[in-house]
C-alpha cells in the first residue's frame, strides 16, 4: 500500500502500537517456547476450567507473581508469557500517553487535553473496576 | 484435549478471528468467546479473558497499520472515546438499577433498524452530500487517504458529530451495563451517523476499542481469568491474523466491507432480542 505523509503525531502513535505489539508477541512467543523446550507440552491435558482452590499454573494475578516467576531459577517460562501479555496490555494506554507530548509539540493544545483526559478516565475505570471488584 | 493440539487449533482459529477483526473493527470476542467456550470446552471466565486480550491484540496490530495509511482517524477516535468511556462508567454504576431485559429489548431493536439502513446502504460507496459541522471543523475531524482498490485519494469529513457523540456515550451505557464489547456500535455511530467511510469507520474502531479493553484488562488479570496457556496462542495467532486483516482491508470496496459487517449486525440485534426475551444464547 503506498504510503502517504501523515501528521508525526499519528506516526508515533502508529509506532508505538508496533513496537508493543511486537514486544508482547516476542515475549509470548519465547514463554512458550521455553515451556515446550522444557517439555511441557507432551503429555500435558490443558484444564479448561479454573480449579476451586487453587491457582493453577499459568494464571498470574498480579506483576509480583510475575517477577517471583522470573526470578526463580530455573526460570518459569509462563512468566515470561504473562510478561507479554501485561506489555500487550499496556501497550494503547503507552501509546495515549505518547500522543499528550506528540500533539503538544504538533502544536495541538485541545486534543493534548483530550488525550489527557482519555488517559485520565482510563485511570480512573481502572481503579474504580479494582475497587469494585476486589 | 492435549495441550498441543489445543494450542495449534485455537492459534489457527485465533488467525482468522483476527482476519475478520482487523476488518470488520470488532474486537474478535464475539467470535472468539463462543468458539472457545462451545468447541474448546473452555471455561467462560478463562474465554472472556482470551477475548479481552485478543481486542487489545487486534487493535494493535490494525490500527497500527491503519494509523500509519490514514485510515484510522486519531482524531475522531480520541474524541468518541472520550464519550464511550464516560458511557461505560456512568454504564457500571447504572448496572443493577435499572432492569437489563428492557435495555437489551431496545438496543436489539435499535439494532434490527441499523441492520436495516447497512441494507439500505450497501450500495453506498462512499458519503455523498456531506453538509458542514462546526464541531467537526473546530476539531480538525476530516482527514485523507489513499484508497488502493479505488485507486485515488479520498478525503472526508465528519458529519452530525453531537449525534455520533450521544451514540457513543449510549454505547458506552449499554456495553457498561450489559458486559458486552461496543465495537459494532462504534462502526454503526461513525457509518451512519457521521457519514465516515465504511473502512476508515472500521479502521477507527480498531483503535478506540484497544483504548477501551486496555481499561478493563486489568481487572480480568487480577481476577485471575487470564490464562497464559488459553491466551498465548489467541494473542500471537490475533495479531498475525490482524496484521493479515490489514492487507486485505486496503484492497476492499466499502461496499464489500459494509456487506460482511450486515450479519454481525444481524447476528446481535436477534441476540440482544433474545436475551430480552429470557433467551441466552450463550
Amino acid at each position: 500500500m503506498p504510503e502517504r505523509p501523515v501528521f508525526p503525531v499519528e506516526h508515533l502513535v502508529a509506532r508505538v502500537l508496533l513496537v508493543g505489539g511486537l514486544l508482547g508477541l516476542t515475549l509470548i512467543g519465547l514463554g512458550l517456547g521455553l515451556y515446550a523446550a522444557r517439555g511441557g507440552f507432551q503429555g500435558h491435558v490443558l484444564a479448561l476450567s479454573p480449579p476451586v482452590d487453587a491457582t493453577p499454573p499459568g494464571v498470574f494475578r498480579s506483576l509480583r507473581q510475575i517477577a517471583v516467576g522470573l526470578r526463580q531459577r530455573p526460570l518459569d517460562p509462563l512468566a515470561v508469557g504473562a510478561l507479554g501479555l501485561v506489555v500487550l496490555m499496556a501497550t494503547p494506554g503507552v501509546a495515549v500517553t505518547l500522543a499528550i507530548p506528540g500533539f503538544l509539540l504538533a502544536g495541538d493544545g485541545r486534543f493534548a487535553l483530550i488525550a489527557t483526559l482519555v488517559l485520565t478516565m482510563l485511570l480512573v475505570s481502572l481503579l474504580l473496576a479494582g475497587a469494585v471488584h476486589g | 484435549m492435549s495441550l498441543t493440539v489445543f494450542t495449534v487449533a485455537v492459534l489457527c482459529t485465533s488467525l482468522g478471528a483476527g482476519v475478520v477483526g482487523a476488518i470488520l473493527g470488532l474486537g474478535g470476542g464475539i467470535l472468539l468467546v463462543p468458539i472457545l467456550t462451545i468447541f474448546y470446552g473452555v471455561d467462560l471466565h478463562y474465554a472472556m479473558g482470551a477475548s479481552i486480550i485478543s481486542v487489545i491484540a487486534t487493535s494493535s496490530g490494525a490500527a497500527a497499520s491503519y494509523l500509519r495509511t490514514g485510515l484510522s482517524n486519531l482524531r475522531v477516535g480520541l474524541f468518541l472515546v472520550v464519550a464511550t468511556i464516560t458511557g461505560a462508567l456512568t454504564g457500571a454504576f447504572l448496572a443493577g438499577v435499572v432492569p437489563t431485559r428492557w435495555l437489551e429489548l431496545i438496543l436489539g431493536l435499535a439494532l434490527s433498524y441499523s441492520a436495516y439502513t447497512t441494507i439500505r446502504q450497501l450500495a453506498d460507496e462512499l458519503p455523498e452530500d456531506v453538509s458542514t459541522d462546526g464541531l467537526a471543523i473546530r476539531f480538525d475531524l476530516e482527514g485523507t487517504y489513499h484508497d488502493v482498490r479505488l485507486q485515488r485519494d479520498i478525503s472526508y469529513r465528519a458529519r452530525n458529530v453531537a449525534g455520533g457523540f450521544v451514540a457513543m456515550y449510549g454505547a458506552g451505557v449499554l456495553s457498561g451495563m450489559l458486559g458486552i464489547g461496543s465495537g459494532a456500535f462504534k462502526v454503526l455511530a461513525m457509518d451512519y451517523l457521521m457519514r465516515l467511510p465504511m473502512k476508515v469507520s472500521t479502521a477507527t474502531s480498531n483503535f478506540m476499542i484497544g483504548l477501551t479493553a486496555a481499561a478493563s484488562a486489568g481487572i480480568y488479570f487480577s481476577r485471575g481469568d487470564i490464562h497464559v496457556l488459553i491466551v498465548a496462542p489467541v494473542a500471537i495467532g490475533v495479531l498475525a491474523g490482524a496484521y493479515l486483516g490489514t492487507q486485505v482491508m486496503a484492497h476492499m470496496r466499502n461496499t464489500t466491507v459494509r456487506k460482511l459487517f450486515l450479519p454481525i449486525v444481524v447476528y446481535l440485534a436477534l441476540s440482544m432480542i433474545l436475551r430480552g426475551l429470557g433467551i441466552h444464547l450463550l
